[in-house]
């Protein structure tokens, strides 16, 4: 089955980037703005980590397609594209009317210099629009499990939270560990997906736990 | 039969502006190149960051008349190399740094011997700032006469810009200027002819920059490829005896003559729309080209002019001896091609739009004769000589030696050593006519691989001249003979018409007309690249 893993979604979209005119070179604009962004945002404050349900995700603009050497016969693309990769948890449209609602400054940005986009000006709008550059993702592989992102995000703070007990634990009684285990599951309440719970986007561990809205260190 | 390739069109704004544009034709007739030292990363990348903003590129400048969405010509234009220690400098990853090829890693002086940079073109004879840390090159072009002023007050600006990085950039000195002087750059000009108009001309007289490589996607009129691009096995006075040559010959990032994409850095961003240039500072032994011309057209058919002629393979007025072999057929074409010139320059500066297509029809069509020509009809050289300069650089078909079919293709000894020429003539001739003095060449030469391009054409093909069946002799203008009255290198054979039952005449005692003053290797990446040099974002993983 294409583009689905599971419950997770494989989205492939290309979005094609207007040609140069005399003044701009809109592949180049785009460029230049999915690059600063990288470098002025650290991972969890990516625009894309506030959007529901992202496992991953990835731009890029593909000026054209690679020549293989004679004697494949040389293609070219009749514009560059916007690329937008994504792997998330769900059904595709559900995700964009999501990513709409919670990135939509950063999508009229990235998705200005496009070929239509012009007016996109709703959630509605840009699922479609995105549907209409989709490409199928064939063979799809899935980095992680199927389940949705808070509940991932929560396995991965418990795993983290539990073995950092496990080794201040070493050695205690069987009545201290009783105790702090309590406290333990108190303090990290496993069953709340809502925190405190890993921080979406976050990469390392600086800065990754997020509790109740309230960020600790 | 394979499918064609489909058009490339290419992204001119991400291309720097001197790759696609010859400016000396675009009236930035006037030059200053500087070069700087990066002491400390940081600095060099923010001083790059600064100069962006003013970085020609090669998106087409729109006619005055046009102002909605309009790119117009800038006053001056601004470009930027890097060498490789200056990509060191600027502290680009290593895992990129690895990925240069070696030519450009060594640089021009390390490869001296290859070039053929000794005696007089030592680097000890070389201008003292082409033997310090190199790092960049930053190049203005401007207009000519009466508006030079302009470009003065542009280098001040950046001058006063690259100061505020001091001393962590350097400006460097060193570059010799009249009368013995150390300038904080090299400056160019065109020449002015008696009337102060601005001629094509270097100091020896020749015509210079007529033909120049076209390739796929530039977006010129197509049939401009007459000449310019590579020859077909069709009649080359038609547009059917030419194709473009392959965008990856002079660009990096596509595919090339050998069907595949030339080396290139990692990052692919990092190479894909840059290239490499040859800066060469050229001296012209103006004194000694005059007397020896003057001695040996003594006792040459035609006289000295011809002789001139036959070192270059073109008349001194730009005429191709392999098509106007007489002196009065050079004249007839060089008045036609300056009636044109001439014309076209009223129907530029007037509103009559029929009359400028007429014009620019004309001027073409001019131009098509001086560059519509090969080797076939002449296989022996009797018109142009097998050793001339340009016969040398760009033998067209001839290297088939009239072997038809020797290759799959006439060109395929001479499309991969095709090479991008610029530049701008320096000082002022002397006169009377003498070697002293500062004048000569500034000659930039690009292309996608500095080693199989100038490289080879250099050592080969102007330096040697087994390729054409000519021995040891060398490029009688370029060439590094050996001076002395010893010398025995110094020789040229200029043949005569099969079937005339003339002997060949012979020059010998040639001595180094042209003596190389500086010169390095550069990378001149693409805007985006520049970009993520400023922004120290290369990242090769």
């Amino acid at each position: 089955m294409p583009n689905e893993s599971g419950r997770a979604y494989g989205l492939t979209a290309l979005c094609p980037i207007k040609l140069s005119d005399a003044k701009h070179s809109y592949a180049s604009l785009t460029r230049a703005y999915l690059q600063q962004l990288q470098e002025s945002s650290s991972d969890d404050k990516s625009p894309m980590a506030r959007v529901p349900n992202t496992y991953l995700c990835r731009f890029f603009v593909l000026n054209n397609v690679n020549y293989q050497g004679k004697p494949a016969v040389l293609d070219s693309l009749k514009s560059p594209y916007l690329v937008f990769i994504g792997e998330l948890f769900g059904d595709r449209d559900t995700y964009l009317r999501g990513m709409w609602d919670h990135a939509e400054a950063f999508i009229r940005q990235a998705w200005q210099h496009c070929v239509g986009f012009d007016g996109v000006d709703s959630r509605d709008y840009f699922a479609s629009y995105i549907e209409r550059c989709q490409v199928e993702t064939t063979l799809y592989f899935n980095g992680s499990t199927d389940d949705p992102l808070a509940e991932q995000l929560k396995a991965l703070y418990m795993k983290q939270e539990f073995s950092k007990f496990a080794f201040a634990s070493s050695g205690k009684s069987p009545h201290e560990l009783q105790r702090d285990f309590k406290e333990f599951v108190e303090r990290t309440r496993p069953s709340d997906l809502t925190g405190p719970t890993w921080r979406p986007g976050a990469a390392t561990l600086a800065n990754v736990v997020v509790d109740d809205g309230n960020e600790k260190r | 039969m394979m499918r064609p390739d489909p058009d490339v069109a290419l992204d001119l704004h991400d291309i720097q502006g001197n790759i696609i544009k010859a400016y000396n034709r675009e009236e930035y007739v006037t030059a200053r190149y500087v070069l700087y030292e990066v002491k400390d990363g940081a600095a060099g990348r923010a001083f790059l960051g600064k100069l962006l903003p003013y970085v020609t590129t090669a998106a087409p400048w729109s006619r005055e008349s046009e102002t909605r969405d309009a790119n117009p010509k800038p006053d001056v234009t601004l470009n930027i190399g890097f060498t490789f220690e200056g990509l060191e400098a600027m502290e680009l990853p290593s895992a990129s740094l690895l990925t240069f090829p070696e030519e450009f890693v060594s640089g021009m002086l390390a490869r001296r011997e290859i070039l053929g940079d000794d005696g007089k073109s030592a680097p000890e004879h070389w201008d003292p700032v082409w033997r310090k840390a190199i790092h960049m090159l930053v190049f203005l072009n401007g207009p000519g006469r009466p508006h030079e002023a302009v470009l003065a007050e542009h280098y001040d600006k950046l001058a006063a810009l690259a100061a505020e990085f001091e001393p962590s950039v350097v400006c460097l000195d060193g570059h010799r200027g009249a009368d013995g002087t150390s300038l904080a750059y090299q400056g160019a000009s065109a020449l002015y002819d008696k009337n102060g108009g601005i001629t094509s001309k270097e100091h020896f007289g020749y015509s210079d920059g007529i033909s120049n490589p076209f390739f796929k996607g530039t977006g010129a009129n197509p049939n401009n490829v007459v000449g310019g691009g590579k020859v077909t096995r069709e009649s080359s006075d038609t547009v059917e005896g030419w194709e473009p040559l392959e965008t990856g010959e002079f660009l990096l990032g596509y595919k090339d003559e050998a069907y595949e994409y030339p080396e290139a850095p990692k990052p692919p961003l990092l190479g894909r729309n840059g290239t490499y240039m040859v800066f060469r500072k050229l001296h012209e032994n103006v004194g000694s080209f005059e007397d020896y011309l003057e001695e040996a057209g003594r006792e040459f058919d035609g006289g000295k002019e011809a002789l001139a002629a036959k070192f270059v393979g073109r008349w001194r007025n730009g005429a191709p001896l392999a098509t106007f072999p007489t002196a009065e057929a050079a004249d007839g074409v060089a008045k036609r091609w300056n009636d044109a010139y001439i014309r076209l320059e009223k129907a530029k500066a007037g509103s009559d739009e029929a009359e400028l297509r007429a014009a620019s029809e004309q001027y073409a069509a001019v131009r098509r004769e001086l560059v519509a020509f090969d080797y076939d009809k002449d296989l022996a050289g009797g018109r142009c000589p097998v050793g001339a300069h340009v016969r040398r650089v760009n033998p067209r078909g001839s290297l088939e030696f009239g072997r038809t079919g020797a290759f799959a293709t006439r060109g395929a000894l001479t499309n991969r050593r095709r090479i991008l020429r610029r530049g701008l003539p320096y000082g002022a001739t002397p006169e009377p006519k003498s070697d002293g003095g500062e004048h000569g060449n500034i000659v930039m030469m690009m292309g996608a691989s500095i080693r199989r391009q100038f490289e080879f054409v250099q050592q080969q093909w102007i330096n040697y001249g087994n390729d054409f069946k000519l021995g040891n002799d060398k490029d009688p203008l370029l060439g590094n003979h050996s001076d002395g009255p010893d010398s025995i290198d110094g020789r040229m054979t200029i043949e005569s018409e099969p079937g005339s039952h003339k002997a060949p005449f012979l020059c010998s005692g040639i001595p180094r007309f042209v003596e190389t003053r500086g010169g390095g290797y550069f990378f001149i990446p693409s805007m985006t690249a520049l970009r993520m040099i400023s922004d120290a974002i290369v990242d090769p993983t």
